[in-house]
Order: structure tokens, then sequence, then C-alpha cells
């Protein structure tokens, strides 16, 4: 279960605070697809990176799985994100040169698997996500937008997190293409009892999920 | 010029070990040119043959003879007229020297710029050693002869013995058994000798005795090496040596004289080092700024890598093996061309700085020809063999410039790190 407690994030823009996240209290129990709706710079952005450690917040806690990861050490951050969250981007955030099976075998790399088992679950999840062997052996540049986008939820799931975190994942896909990506991320969550926690601004797909936040200048205002 | 530093070094090394453990004794204010010479006698010498420590004495006695119907000096040059000249040989000179002479570009007896004339006549005079030991001829002059045919000749007994260079009997035709004259006396060649270069070309070698008798000079000698039994007594040796001797001998002991000539090699050393130094810190910071382009650039990338989990350590050592890979084959690449390219570059440096000092030396008493000729210097064979040096790239040659490289990569990629550890993978994804 993820639990955040009062959770706020400011920056400092010149001589004003900008505060992105304003005391964010919210409950995901476990299994559950969630959405964050809202409009841009609406913090929702900022809410993600501070749930998957990229950013530490100014106050608050975020308690996952009874643990309390702001306050952890870097080292234990790494391995939060290695081994608990799953990061799937707008952009999808390929590693340009290496190919779709190397850019998935990556993460189990950070959690020291062996190779032919890092090779091994790379290519069972890229056929998971429905690409061809030929495209597995292709670097990001010449994969179309909605063929990165399965990798890096292959990606995603290599260390078979309990949480994943998308941030916008059709919002550079076509409304085809990025239905197919939120079945096939509807359908891991269903079958790998993945929590999924998807921000987006893109009300068909919020309203198809389990739960859905609105956040309004970093507050959340319904449920 | 880590290649070129390394095989100074090495020559270095070599040099002084070869000195081996000598100590060579000349009369105070010799002066080849000179008409006044001193000599040292055989008496005195026998002290210094009782000194202990020392094991062996060689002495040698040097004078030079023209050849009949020529001249061996430019006109009234130090006051040597032919006219009352009796050092006279039928030998002609092997060696030739006109046309670099007549150049008059030849800077060994070039004095404010201009040559002398010399006469039409002129011949190189012809060195005649008179040795107590011919076996050690080499001794003295750096050089190292070696018998070609018939036999070393006893260096202690009085006769009409005499050995010559290979070239010497080739231009004269001299062949076993075949005499000449020196002093108006007729010798007859025993042995004939090679040289390792063209030092010992123009040299005949007599006894000692027999050179006295023939040059008038009875009981004198020009120059006696000492061999000391250990290296660690040479110091020691020396002193008493020039205790024995007094104000009228200079003694000088090998590593003097090494120290003397390796000066040139010390400074091309030294100019190696800094070079290297200079291209060490120069190569850091083209290798620092080429490393931080490559992380500014591939800034999204480490920030994607450390949000699925990758630490500070990983990516950075990551970098860390390109700047590597990057510093160690362009060594590799260095060594090959360093390989290639340091003979004439070490030949270059080291004959320039030899130059310098040879015509330093040259303004005080003899030049260089003279003291080749005569095989009186051990410092004319040092010059010699310091001079023929050859770049040689060992193993422990590889391993220094691997090394430079790896210093080359960890300070190249240490700010590198640093930005690493800096980057913040929530801006970095967020900033599209």
């Amino acid at each position: 279960m993820l639990k955040v407690v009062n959770l706020k994030r400011q920056f400092k823009s010149g001589d004003t605070i900008v505060t992105a996240v304003d005391g964010v209290s919210m409950t995901v129990p476990d299994g559950q697809f969630v959405s964050i709706i809202g409009k841009s710079g609406s913090g929702k952005t900022s809410l993600l990176s501070l749930l998957g450690a990229l950013d530490r917040p100014s106050s608050g806690k975020i308690i996952v799985d009874g643990q309390d990861i702001t306050a952890i050490n870097d080292v234990q951050l790494n391995d939060y994100r290695a081994r608990t969250i799953g990061f799937v981007f707008q952009n999808y955030n390929l590693v340009p040169n290496l190919n779709a099976i190397e850019n998935v075998m990556l993460p189990m790399e950070f959690i020291g698997l062996p190779k032919s088992d890092r090779l091994k679950r790379a290519k069972l999840l890229l056929e998971e996500v429905g690409l061809s062997d030929d495209q597995a052996k292709r670097k990001p540049g010449r994969l179309s937008g909605g063929q990165q986008q399965r990798v890096a939820i292959a990606r995603a799931l290599a260390n078979k997190p309990k949480y994943i975190l998308a941030d916008e994942p059709t919002g550079n896909l076509d409304s085809e293409t990025g239905r197919l990506i939120f079945r096939l991320l509807h359908d891991l969550s269903k079958k790998e009892k993945t929590t999924i926690i998807t921000v987006t601004h893109d009300l068909e797909i919020a309203g198809k999920t389990d739960r859905s936040f609105k956040l309004v200048d970093g507050r959340i205002t319904d449920k | 010029m880590l290649i070129a530093r390394q095989t100074v070094q090495d020559k270095i090394q070599t040099t002084k070990a070869s000195i081996g453990n000598t100590v060579t004794i000349q009369p105070a204010g010799f002066n080849s040119f000179s008409a006044a010479n001193n000599s040292l006698t055989t008496s005195q010498l026998n002290v210094v043959s009782k000194l202990p420590h020392v094991t062996g004495l060689i002495e040698t006695l040097t004078d030079r003879l023209t050849t009949i119907g020529t001249v061996s000096s430019p006109r009234n040059f130090i006051g040597q007229s032919n006219s009352t000249n009796t050092n006279q040989t039928s030998l002609k000179s092997p060696v030739k020297l006109s046309r670099r002479l007549n150049r008059g570009g030849n800077r060994l007896f070039v004095s404010g710029g201009s040559g002398f004339q010399l006469p039409p006549n002129f011949s190189l005079p012809i060195v005649i050693v008179g040795t107590n030991d011919p076996v050690q001829l080499n001794t003295a002059n750096g050089n190292v002869a070696t018998l070609v045919s018939g036999k070393f000749l006893n260096g202690n007994s009085d006769n009409n013995d005499a050995m010559v260079s290979q070239k010497m009997a080739q231009v004269n035709n001299l062949k076993l058994g075949s005499t000449f004259t020196a002093y108006s006396t007729q010798l007859t060649v025993v042995g004939i000798f090679a040289s390792s270069s063209g030092g010992t070309n123009n040299v005949v070698v007599v006894s000692l005795p027999t050179e006295q008798r023939l040059s008038g000079q009875a009981g004198d000698v020009t120059l006696a090496v000492a061999k000391v039994d250990s290296i660690d007594n040479l110091s020691s040796t020396t002193a008493a040596i020039q205790k024995a001797l007094g104000s009228s001998a200079n003694v000088t002991s090998s590593t003097d004289a090494a120290n003397l000539a390796i000066q040139p090699l010390n400074s091309v050393s030294k100019v190696a080092l800094y070079s290297l130094i200079g291209a060490i810190v120069a190569a850091s910071i083209i290798i620092l700024m080429v490393m931080v382009m490559i992380v500014r650039e591939r800034r999204k990338e480490i920030g994607v890598i450390k949000a699925i989990g990758s630490g500070n350590l990983r990516i950075a050592a990551q970098f860390m093996v390109e700047a590597l890979t990057l510093t160690v084959s362009a060594a590799i690449i260095g060594i090959i061309i360093g390989a290639v390219a340091s003979t004439p570059l070490t030949d270059m440096l080291v004959s320039n700085a030899t130059t310098n000092q040879t015509s330093i030396g040259n303004r005080f008493g003899a030049g260089p020809v003279i003291t080749r000729h005569f095989g009186g210097g051990v410092l004319g064979g040092l010059h010699r063999g310091i001079s023929n040096i050859h770049a040689v790239v060992g193993f422990n040659l590889i391993g220094y410039g691997l090394a430079a490289a790896v210093v080359i990569a960890l300070v190249g990629s240490a700010l590198t790190a640093f930005i690493i550890t800096k980057i913040r993978p929530s801006e970095v994804i967020r900033a599209e």
C-alpha cells in the first residue's frame, strides 16, 4: 500500500517560492490502477517524481509498504527505484545507443541479475508487450512512438516492481495507439497485480481507471 | 617524450655502467698542441701501481707523425715548423678530412667564423701510441679494438714491432711482416686491428719502451689509466693517486668523466621530462573538457539511468571506463608512433645538446678532432658513445605510457564524476 501524508514540494524561482505540491494526502491500495488528472502546471509530474523518489519533498511523508521513503539514504533510494518502482515516461526516455533488448536488460543489471537471465527475461517481456524479434534488435531511433513506449513498459516491468508510475504514457501517441498502450498497462495491472499510478490529462483514460485524483494548484480537490 | 626520456635515461645508466672503475692520469696542463708538453714519468707511475686497490696500470705515450712529403698542420699553426720536424713516417693517413675542411663549414676547426687556410699538401698526422698493454687499447678512448690478424705485441719489450689499424693497412698496402718507417726507423707490422668506430683508424700502436726510445722521450708517459679493484674504492683511490703524484698530474676517475659526459644527456632527460609533464597536463585538460562535453550531451540519458535505479558510482565508473578506453587507445597509438619517430627525435635532442658542449670545450685546449685521433681523452670516446643512441620500446616503457594514460583518464574524469552526481533525474526528465 502506498500512503502519502501532507506532502509538500517547494521550488525557489528567483525571489518567489513556488509550491508545486501543496499538502497532498492520498492512499493507493495494492493492485489498483489509479490516475492523477489535472491541467498542465497543476503539479502532476512533481507529485509523480516524489512518489518515484526522483526528487525529495520539502515536507511530508511517502509511506510505501510501511517504509517512509523520504527518510532513507541515497543508496537505499537507488534500490527503491530499481526494485520497487517502474517508470514509464511521456517521451519514452530509452537509452538511444542501446537496442530494445538492451534497454529492457538495463534495470536488471542494477539489481545484479546474471546476463543470461537478463536476456531471457528481456525477450519474454518484449514478446509480452507485442514487439517482434526483429524490432527487439532495433535501436530506439528505428522504432515508432508506440513501439518505443512498449519497450519502455517492458523496461518498467523488468524487475517485477510493485508499482508502476506512468507520466502521460499516451501523451505523445495518436489516440488509437494511446488506447492500445493504455489497454496494455491495464491488462498488466490485472495480470501481475501491479499498482499503476498514471498521470494524464486524458479524461477518457482517467474514466477507465479504478480511481482518479484531480490535482489543482498542487492540491487534490476531487476523488 | 616519454620514449625520448626513457632512451636517454637508459643511455645514462649504460654509460655509467660501462665506464667501469678506472682512474685517468694525465700530466697537469697537458695540451695536445703544446710544444712544451709536460709528461709523467714511468718512475712516478710505479708509485701509483703500488698503491692499494690499484689492480692494473695502462701507460701510454702518444705522439704525432707527419707523412713524408706533406705537412700535417696549417702554416705556423701552434708554432710548429716543418723544417725541424723529425717525426716523420712513410705511412699515409687513411682519414680524409680535406673536403670538410675546404668547405669551411667544419665547426671543429672554425673559430670566430673563419676557417684556416690549409696548404695543398696537407695530410692529417698519424697518431703513434706506445702502450704497455696493447690488449687494452680500447680503454683509453672508448673504442673497442679487436685483433683481425697477427698478434698483440708485447707492451713491455723494446723492439721495432707495430700494430696498425685495418684501414691503415689497406691504405698503405701493409700485411703482417710488412715494414714502414717512423722516426727514420724501420718498424714491422705484427698485428692488424679493427676498431668499432673510425676513432682508431689513424693509429699505429707500438710498445711503450719502443715509443719512448723512438721519440726520444725516455721514461715519459702522456696518459695512464689505473684500474681500481672495485667501484666503491674509486674515489678514495683517485684521491690517493692525486696525493702521490701531487700537482704534476690531473687525476680524474671514470665517474667524474662519465658525469661530465652525460651532462648533456641529463639536460635532454630534463627537457624530455618537462615536456612529458606538460603533455600529460595538456592531455588531462583536453580529456577533461571532452568528458565534460560528453556528459553534458548525455545529461538526459544519465538522468534516465538514475531514474530506473542506477547509482552515481556506477554511472561515473562507466564514464571513467570510456575515458580510459579513449586514453589507453591513444597511448597505444602514441607508443607506436613514438617507437617510429623517437629515434630521430632523440638523436636531434642529443646531438644538439652534445654539439653545444663540444663547441664550448673547444675553446679550451684540445679540440675534439685531435682528442679523437690521439685517443687521448676518455671524454672523446664517451661523446661518441653517447651520440650513438637508439630508442628502444620496452615493456616498462609501455607500462609507463599506459600508466600516464590512466592518470590522464582519472584526472580527466574526476570533474565528470562530480557533474554526474549533481544531475537530478526529475529535472532532466521534466525538461523536454
